[in-house]
């Protein structure tokens, strides 16, 4: 029918794979991004040396920030990397912030659980991250439940269902018959017990000086498995095929309905591995503001990856770090950090864009 | 802006003496990268004349239509238009001067009426919709087009759609209009209004270019026909009617190969006889007592009870739209019956998956090639083995290199022709598409029975036999087979019997040989025996 090349996602894509545009494009984008950053610490008076000093150091100034920073980027690729899987098949899953949340909010009601911290074998903490999973994974599945039964968009969905998630776990940590510490007096915060040693995950160095726990490992074999069954496995084409085109996948006798699902389950569980390694690894106890927006954060590092589990761990990274810098900047050279969140959107606007222009030229 | 165009009632042919040129082609070309789509193209397009542009798919007739239409710019050579030199940034820009263009692929807004459609974009402050439609009927009707002002479009057949993209054309009273394969959509009956308004349009002193495959459409209406093949002009006829032989020897001749003089399409195949067989023939295929309502409330099938036979061909005949698609829609398991049941190969398959009716041995090729038989974005190697991957796993991963090496084996049982099975499939003429299509449904293990819903449309003549050829090698070895097609010349020639849909029954059944035709389309018309 049609005798000429069109427009299509195959020609993006190659032109994407040169050179250009998967490295140098990134690294320019953020190289700008940064020096904008630079301009907008000397506009606000503050030396740049000093500021640039204290980002430095919250990053990697030593080894206790190189593993705050890493546990970030964790969290981050966990998220992100559950983007990708769910984008494989054309679904958009906006619900990290809530998946991390239900993680958290499980994994801390299963550390607390009798006799939880007696389990032999590290199941003490094992136990508490998979039952984190499950729960971030049952909060996305619900999302790919609704759009293959109702049809309902899983970009509303997952983001509503985010919101849900989030005021649930308020009002787990409000609630003394949930899981808020027992009130002494009208002082105590609204926030579990601390969870007992046993179901911690333990750090990967045994010391406190330098707390990168056995997430990182983890993630990294996460990302590998993720990587070889997107790429190799017939479940990860049967998802691309479903991504491309529904009903051809449904015709050839693929199960479209449970790829929804299981794709939107696994993005929610890797989301919810990432809120129990959140309470599990670092935080020890449930708080309100547990998140912090890592939810969000992963979501745009599995945007800018554009589909790449490689980009995922790089973005991951950029902004764990990122992340780590900007707070060490608020406190020590009181750049607010809210600066980061700029730098973060300039790059995704860079990349974003540039990516685009690359692409309407290879079509010409 | 348009020259005012004046109707003529009564042209003849006797008028038509000094052709004007109006858009002149010259050592036109136009490469895709390496890819050489057209090159060296020169042609005059009259005003007052139907001109014709003939050629298999990938001859580069749509190439053509889109550097006129300003869609692509040429690589080479230059374009005139009356005496100014004509290059067209872009379609808006055609538009100006005076060019329009229909495409293959509507582009209507289905919720809202046909006038909406119609006035989007040209009209600014309060809308009449009573007079401006008055104002379009009258146009729609100087040129024998029936409009229907306040239908919703997504009511409407093909033929009708199609009829408001025309209207849409002509409503900026277009100096040169561009039809691009305006009859693979249609049926038997329309096609010919169709042409009937392709006359009119030339004859009201608009240079009309249209794009087709079929010979008979091409007595019809064109003054003039150009063939191209291979992205170059083969032959310019100015009395095809008389050049018949020839322009089809120009667009099908394959140097050095056997039959040149071989007629077009299906004629070519042998004539088909049901293989003997002793006693009752087990069924492939039953359908019991099918109906189906649509969502909002017609009743598309109606009562259709029919059963193939093993290594039968039925063909349905029947103007599109009479219950045909409802039917493939639900044996392929794309929709549901509303009540009746329908069994292959024995096995109840009323409520059944796509999945689970391939598993029964059905083979399914879809009506609709892009949207429901393949994956464009994917490798020929990957559509060919779409929902069978699990064939060439080893726990769980895929063995792309056994994957290659069957897919290659498809290609060649099957004459797939692509430069290697990690192609692009939308990369593939439709032709290769649809062998491919057919490779993998055939090929459904245990194949008892293959639907198939138009095979050949949209395909050049040697896809077309290779298509046919296909299908018969599969009756022949004891498949049964349900044909559905719009052309009842390709149906009498390849299947064993014809039903005919008529408002979603079966109103009448032949034996398919070619002294029924009449009888057949008498019945295609609802004009029970």
């Amino acid at each position: 029918m049609t005798d000429i090349p069109q427009f299509s996602p195959g020609i993006r894509s190659a032109a994407y794979k040169d050179m250009l545009g998967r490295i140098a494009i990134p690294v320019i984008a953020v190289v700008a991004a940064f020096l904008v950053g630079l301009i907008a610490v000397m506009a606000m008076g503050v030396s740049l040396d000093r500021a640039v000093s204290a980002f430095i150091n919250g990053a990697f100034g030593s080894a206790y920030s190189i593993s705050a920073s890493l546990n970030r980027s964790v969290s981050l690729a966990l998220v992100g990397i559950g983007f990708v899987i769910a984008a494989r098949a054309g679904l958009t899953n906006v619900g990290g912030e809530g998946q991390i949340a239900m993680g958290g909010v499980f994994a801390t009601a299963l550390c607390l659980a009798p006799g939880m911290a007696e389990l032999p074998f590290g199941l003490s903490f094992v136990i508490p991250l998979v039952g984190g999973a499950i729960a971030g994974g049952v909060w996305g599945a619900i999302a790919g439940f609704l759009k293959v039964r109702a049809g309902a968009n899983e970009v509303i969905t997952t983001l509503l269902l985010s919101f849900i998630a989030i005021w649930l776990l308020y009002w787990s940590v409000q609630s003394e018959n949930l899981l808020r510490q027992p009130m002494t007096s009208s002082a105590t915060l609204p926030e579990s017990l601390s969870i007992p040693a046993s179901t911690q995950v333990p750090l990967l160095t045994g010391s406190y000086a330098s707390p990168v726990t056995w997430g990182l490992p983890l993630t990294i074999v996460i990302a590998i498995a993720a990587a070889i069954i997107l790429s190799r496995s017939v479940f990860g084409f049967n998802l691309k095929a479903i991504g491309f085109n529904p009903v051809a996948a449904a015709r050839a006798g693929i199960a479209v309905g449970a790829g929804v699902v299981t794709a939107l389950f696994v993005a929610g569980a890797l989301g919810g591995l990432a809120g129990a390694l959140m309470l599990q690894g670092e935080q020890y106890s449930l708080k309100a503001g547990f998140s912090s927006n890592y939810g969000f954060d992963g979501l745009v590092v599995g945007l800018l990856a554009r589909n790449s589990i490689t980009g995922v761990i790089a973005g991951a990274l950029l902004f764990g770090f990122m992340r780590s810098g900007g707070i060490s900047m608020e406190m020590m050279a009181s750049v607010p950090s809210a600066l980061v969140g700029i730098i973060q959107g300039l790059i995704v606007v860079s990349i974003a864009g540039a990516a685009y222009f690359l692409d309407r030229r290879s079509v010409r | 802006m348009s020259q005012g165009t004046t109707v003529q009632d009564v042209p003849t042919p006797a008028e038509k003496t000094e052709p004007q040129p109006l858009l002149t082609l010259s050592g036109v070309g136009k490469r895709f990268g390496e890819f050489s789509a057209l090159s060296d193209i020169d042609i005059a397009f009259n005003a007052h004349e139907a001109h014709c542009l003939l050629g298999e798919n990938g001859a580069g007739k749509s190439t053509l239509c889109n550097l006129v239409f300003g869609i692509h710019q040429p690589t080479a050579g230059a374009m005139q238009l009356e005496d100014a030199s004509y290059a067209p940034a872009n379609p808006r820009d055609a538009m100006r001067h005076g060019v329009a263009m229909v495409h293959q692929h509507f582009s209507l807004i289905n919720e809202l009426p046909v006038i909406d459609n119609l006035l989007i974009g040209k009209k600014f402050g309060r809308l009449n919709r009573k007079a401006e439609a008055e104002k379009i009927v009258a146009l729609a009707t100087e040129f024998g087009l029936d409009l229907a002002p306040f239908e919703i479009v997504g009511d409407l057949s093909v033929g009708q759609r199609q009829r408001i993209e025309i209207v849409k054309c002509l409503m900026q009273r277009p100096r040169l209009l561009i039809l691009d394969e305006p009859t693979a959509v249609l049926l038997p009956e329309e096609i010919n209004s169709l042409l009937d308004v392709c006359r009119r349009v030339a004859e009201s002193g608009c240079a009309v270019v249209m794009v087709t495959h079929k010979l008979a459409e091409i007595a019809r209406v064109a003054d003039r026909v150009t063939v191209l093949r291979g992205g170059r002009a083969v032959a310019h006829s100015a009395e095809p009617s008389n050049d018949m032989d020839a322009l089809v020897r120009a667009m099908i001749s394959r140097e050095g190969e056997a039959g040149d003089n071989r007629n077009f399409g299906v004629s070519a195949l042998p004539p088909r006889k049901l293989a003997p067989h002793r006693g009752p023939r087990p069924e492939a295929m039953q359908i019991d007592n099918l109906s189906f309502v649509d969502e909002i409330g017609v009743k598309r099938l109606d009562s259709v009870t029919l059963t193939i036979a093993e290594g039968e061909i039925v063909g349905v005949a029947g103007v599109e739209g009479n219950g045909q698609s409802e039917l493939g829609s639900i044996l392929a398991g794309l929709s549901r019956a509303t009540s009746g049941r329908w069994f292959a190969a024995g096995h109840e398959m009323t409520t059944a998956k796509p999945r689970q009716i391939t598993a029964a041995g059905v083979g399914v090729i879809p009506e609709d090639r892009h949207l429901v038989a393949s994956i464009g974005q994917l490798s020929l190697a990957d559509n060919l083995q779409l929902g069978r991957m699990q064939r060439f796993a080893r726990y769980g991963l895929i063995d792309r290199k056994d994957q290659r090496e069957a897919a290659s084996a498809l290609m060649q049982l099957f004459d797939v022709r692509a430069p290697d099975s990690q192609s692009a499939f939308s990369t593939l003429s439709g032709g290769n598409q649809q062998k491919a299509v057919l490779a993998r449904e055939l090929t459904t293990p245990n194949l008892r029975f293959l639907l198939a819903a138009h095979p050949t449309r949209g395909l050049d003549i040697g896809a077309i036999e290779a298509v046919y050829t296909f299908i018969r090698q599969a009756a022949d070895r004891n498949t049964g087979v349900l044909l559905i097609s719009s052309e009842l010349d390709e149906l009498l020639a390849v299947a064993d019997r014809i039903v005919v849909f008529y408002r979603g029954r079966i109103i009448g059944e032949r034996p398919a040989t070619s002294d029924n035709r009449d009888d057949i389309g008498s019945l295609m018309s609802g004009k029970a025996p």
